[in-house]
Parts: structure tokens; C-alpha cells; sequence
């Protein structure tokens, strides 16, 4: 409990500094729509004559940009990077930092085991990507309502929302398992981030190239698909089962390795 | 009774050497003094002991409890001391000292207060402010707080000025009176010889030496260097007890093991410009041991 405690405080600011990140960039964004949906239909026959690829790369696809939610759809794919990002560092910090600011000689010859340790420290990182998905799906309701003038759209962010907090807790436990394994604990944050930069470009390389599409299976990314997620397929199934798997062994993985392993100190 | 057994430990770091086949025990009550020159191995055996690093082979047993196996329920008695201390620097000393004191299941704030008076230290102060020997007695204030039956110790002394090592010395034995046992690890003679009961001396990852510290004094060598104001005849000092004489120009130094009065009474005999006597330092004492167990 003590140790929870001590983490929720050392990341109180980092967390704060993030919610405004993504509030801000949520409503900046939906600010932009205002102004696009003035110009009425027009800006749909301005995508359409867009190159397929340089819609893929911004990440339009195929949304109906002159609804709110459909403009919102485009800015989703940002928000997971930006939550992912925050989690899988998140993950990888909360583990390695003791190794890293030498503190590990202080908090590891206490009375606990390093198992109750790894515990309270992933449910306050778990704390923390609840809130920071909260206050995402809380903003992006005020924000698309704002605008939406009615036609509704929370049913589609809700869906968007779990989604996304399924990458957030993915990529969480990338970072711990990374931070458990490694014994550079400087390296584990920046390898963390490098898988995730890595998945995401695998995403859209995969949106670009339709040869790519056996690929898809590699990049959670691809199973939380706006479009998806909001107008065709929902959950998938086999998605829903790979990410909760690859969730569960990196998990334990995280446990096992920082059981059995030496300190850095 | 045993209260540190350890058997056969030893560790690699990959092929690197750490510690090779460490046996020792230290007995309930008693200040162990662990001695060595700088990367011996010292830390790596503490280390071990709390389970930082796992045994390559052998293992130790606390409280008559394998040390990595029952490593928590063995922590709630024992306090350490690192050799450098890190801490959370944006903690203030008095929040660092009650997160440390939440750990063990007991009301630690009377002894912090003490601890700190003692220490002279400012519990208000952000760790980050704070100079190397200050961290050093947050670290010594934090490794006591709970009233550990084991206290280990890593070189504790550093960063400390002579007072503040003079009232840790008495804190140490003041504890030691109530009951605790205490492991100490240190490159400095003097305060093992000051402090402890008995002494490992490790060197290279081995033990080369376990004795009683009045054994080791009874090798009590005296590093003399004398500067001549006439030439000598070369083998004047070359008594009994006399080693690594060396002559550079008038000035004569050897190391001296055996009766102080008869090297007095040799060097009262004739004219000195200048004398020095001296400890050997832990080196020339490691050489001797060295040199006999090889």
C-alpha cells in the first residue's frame, strides 16, 4: 500500500501534465471542425479528389469528415499514440527508475518481496492510465457534443474509448515486461517507445499496401481500427482474444523476469 | 548462536569474478568486521546477504533462514547502510524516514526524532539539497529507525567528518549494548580494529583471513622510516621482526613486527635527522597475507 501510495505521488505531476495534453489537443482539434463544417459539404469532395495515400498517412481513411464524430474518428488514431506512449512509458519508468536513480538499495532490502512491489506499482500505473483515459473519453464527449449539434456519437467514443484503454494496458505491460528483463534500466523506456513507434508505422504501412494485410496480426493498432470500431466489424473476437493473451503472458513475463533477476545496483 | 551463516557463497557476474567460496559466521552480539581494498568483493557478499544479487553457488542463512528464500520475512530485522546513498530527491529527509519506517509494521517516529538529534541532521530539508554527508546520515538515521536485531553496514564512515564518525561509532555500540549484532565493511584498519570483535578479510573474492581483531594486533607492524644524518652500516636494523628494508639515500624504512622497546632502544643509538612511525597501511598488511597464503 505504501509503495502505491509513493508511486500515485511521484507521477501525480507527469499524469496532470498529461491530461492537459490531451484535453487541449482534443479540443484544439474539434475547434478546427468548426471551422470545416462551415464549409458545408465541400470538404468531402476535397478529400476525395486527395490521394488515397496521403489520406492513409494523415489517417482520414474513408470517415465522413462533416460529421463530428466522423472528423473525431481521424483525430482517435493521435489520441491512442499519445495514450500509448504515456502507458508504455509509464510501464517501463515505474519498473526501472529504482535501478536507474539507484534507489533500488533503499526500497529492495525492506520487508516485501519484490512480487508485492511489482504489484503495487503496475495497479498504480493502471491507476494512472484509467485516469488518463477518463479524462480522454470525458473530453472527447464535451468536445464532439459541443459540435455535433445532436446527432449524438457517444456510443461511438465509448467504443473508441475501450479501445483504446486495451492499447494503453497492451503497452503498459510491453514496457514493465521491458523494464523487467533489462539490465540497462536507462534503455528500457526508449525501447519501449521504439516497439510502439515501430507497430504504429507497421499500421499504416499496412493501410498503404494491401500485401501488407497478413501483417496486421503484429500491430495492436490494427485491432482497435477506428473505422472499425465505429461503423463496420465492433470487437473482433480473435482480436480481443490476442491482445488479452499477449496481455496476460507479458504479465507474467514482467514478474518472472524481475524475480529472478540481479539488481542493478 | 549464529545470526550470519554463510556457506560456500559465491558469485559470477557472467564470467566476471564477485565473491569466490565465502564462508564465514557471525555470532549474535558481535561487531564482524568485513575488510578489503576497493572491489575485494565486499559489497557483492552484503549484497547477497539482502538479496539484491542471487548466488551463483553456496548461499548464507539469517536468523537461521536462507537469506534469498525467506528474504522479506528476514528484512523486518535487519537495517543496512549502502555504501552510497540514493534516495527519492524530490522527498523531504522526514517523508523519506516515514516511508522508510511504513515498511515495518511498528511506530518509528519517537526513534527518528532521536536518531536524528543524534545525527544533527534536518529532517525538513528536500533529499536533492542535501551535501554527500548529509545523505550519509539520512542513510544511517533510515537504516536504524526500526531497531534492527542486524545491522549491516557498508562502508559506513565515508562523507562523514571525524565528529559525526565518533557519534555513529557510539550510536553502533550503543546498539551493539541493546542487543543488536552488527556487520561492518570497510577499507579502513583503524575502525575495524576500533570497532569489531572479529574480522574477514577478503581479498580478490576470497577470504584470506578470519580472525580476532587481538590476533590481528598481536601481528601489530609498524611501518618506520628513518632519515640518517651519517651514513650506517647497512645491516644495523636488520634484527629480528624487521621486513622490506629498504635504504634510498639516507632514508632507511622497513616495516617492524615484534618488540617496540628493542627498535627504540636500536634507534636511540644513533643520530636520526627525523623518524616516522606508522600504521602500515591496509595494503602493506593485505601484502603480508597475501604473501602467506600464497
Amino acid at each position: 500500500m505504501n509503495v502505491f501510495v509513493r508511486e500515485m505521488r511521484a507521477n501525480r505531476k507527469a499524469l496532470i501534465i498529461w491530461c492537459i495534453g490531451v484535453a487541449l489537443l482534443i479540443s484544439s482539434s474539434m475547434g478546427k471542425y468548426a471551422g470545416l463544417s462551415a464549409s458545408g459539404q465541400s470538404i468531402n469532395d476535397l478529400l476525395t479528389q486527395m490521394p488515397h495515400s496521403l489520406k492513409v498517412v494523415m489517417g482520414m481513411g474513408s470517415f465522413d469528415l462533416t460529421t463530428a464524430v466522423g472528423y473525431y474518428g481521424v483525430l482517435f488514431i493521435y489520441l491512442a499514440v499519445m495514450a500509448t506512449i504515456h502507458a508504455a512509458m509509464l510501464g517501463a519508468n515505474i519498473i526501472s527508475k529504482e535501478e536507474r536513480d539507484k534507489t533500488a538499495e533503499f526500497l529492495f532490502v525492506k520487508p516485501v518481496s519484490r512480487n508485492t512491489i511489482i504489484t503495487s506499482k503496475l495497479l498504480a500505473a493502471l491507476v494512472n492510465i484509467v485516469v488518463f483515459n477518463l479524462v480522454t473519453y470525458a473530453s472527447s464527449i464535451l468536445m464532439v457534443q459541443q459540435f455535433s449539434q445532436g446527432e449524438g456519437g457517444s456510443g461511438e467514443i465509448t467504443r473508441l474509448m475501450i479501445g483504446m484503454f486495451v492499447l494503453q494496458l497492451f503497452f503498459l505491460v510491453v514496457g514493465s515486461a521491458i523494464a523487467a528483463k533489462s539490465k540497462h534500466p536507462k534503455t528500457a523506456p526508449a525501447l519501449a517507445t521504439g516497439i510502439l513507434l515501430f507497430t504504429f508505422i507497421l499500421s499504416i504501412a499496412i493501410d498503404l499496401n494491401n500485401k501488407l494485410e497478413f501483417l496486421r496480426f503484429f500491430t495492436p493498432f490494427k485491432y482497435y481500427d477506428a473505422k472499425n470500431l465505429m461503423y463496420d466489424r465492433g470487437f473482433e473476437t480473435v482480436y480481443v482474444l490476442i491482445s488479452v493473451g499477449v496481455i496476460a503472458v507479458l504479465l507474467m513475463a514482467t514478474y518472472a523476469f524481475y524475480k529472478n533477476r540481479d539488481l542493478k545496483v | 548462536m549464529n545470526v550470519i551463516e554463510i556457506n560456500g557463497l559465491t558469485k559470477y557476474y557472467g564470467k566476471e569474478r564477485g565473491i569466490i567460496d565465502i564462508n564465514f559466521n557471525v555470532e549474535e552480539k558481535e561487531i564482524f568486521g568485513f575488510i578489503g581494498p576497493n572491489g575485494a568483493g565486499k559489497s557483492t557478499t552484503l549484497r547477497t546477504l539482502l538479496a539484491l544479487i542471487y548466488p551463483t553457488s553456496g548461499g548464507a542463512k539469517i536468523f537461521g533462514k536462507d537469506c534469498i528464500k525467506h528474504g522479506p520475512e528476514i528484512k523486518k530485522e535487519i537495517g543496512y547502510l549502502p555504501s552510497e546513498v540514493f534516495y527519492y530527491d524530490k522527498m523531504n529527509v522526514i517523508d523519506l524516514l516515514n516511508y522508510s519506517a511504513s515498511f515495518y509494521k511498528k511506530n518509528c517516529s519517537k526513534r527518528i526524532k532521536e536518531l536524528a538529534e543524534i545525527m544533527d541532521l534536518n529532517l525538513n530539508k528536500r533529499i536533492d539539497d542535501l551535501s554527500f554527508g548529509n545523505k550519509k546520515k539520512v542513510g544511517i538515521v533510515q537504516g536504524l529507525l526500526h531497531e534492527p536485531k542486524l545491522i549491516i553496514l557498508d562502508e559506513p564512515t565515508s562523507g562523514l567528518d571525524p565528529l559525526m564518525q565518533q557519534r555513529f561509532f557510539e550510536l553502533l555500540q550503543e546498539e551493539n549494548r541493546k542487543g543488536s549484532t552488527i556487520l561492518f565493511s570497510s577499507h579502513i584498519l583503524g575502525e575495524v580494529q576500533r570497532m569489531c570483535n572479529r574480522v574477514a578479510i577478503i581479498k580478490e573474492g576470497k577470504i584470506i583471513q578470519l580472525e580476532k581483531i587481538s590476533a590481528l594486533q598481536e601481528n601489530n607492524y609498524k611501518k618506520i622510516r628513518v632519515q640518517l644524518t651519517a651514513a650506517l652500516e647497512q645491516n644495523y636494523f636488520n634484527i629480528e621482526g624487521v621486513s622490506n628494508l629498504e635504504a634510498n639515500g639516507n632514508v632507511i624504512s622497513f616495516l617492524f613486527r615484534g618488540n617496540i622497546n628493542l627498535m627504540m632502544k636500536k634507534l636511540s643509538e644513533i643520530e636520526i635527522a627525523n623518524v616516522w612511525v606508522e600504521e602500515p597501511d591496509l595494503e602493506e598488511i593485505f601484502l603480508h597475507f597475501y604473501e602467506k597464503g600464497a
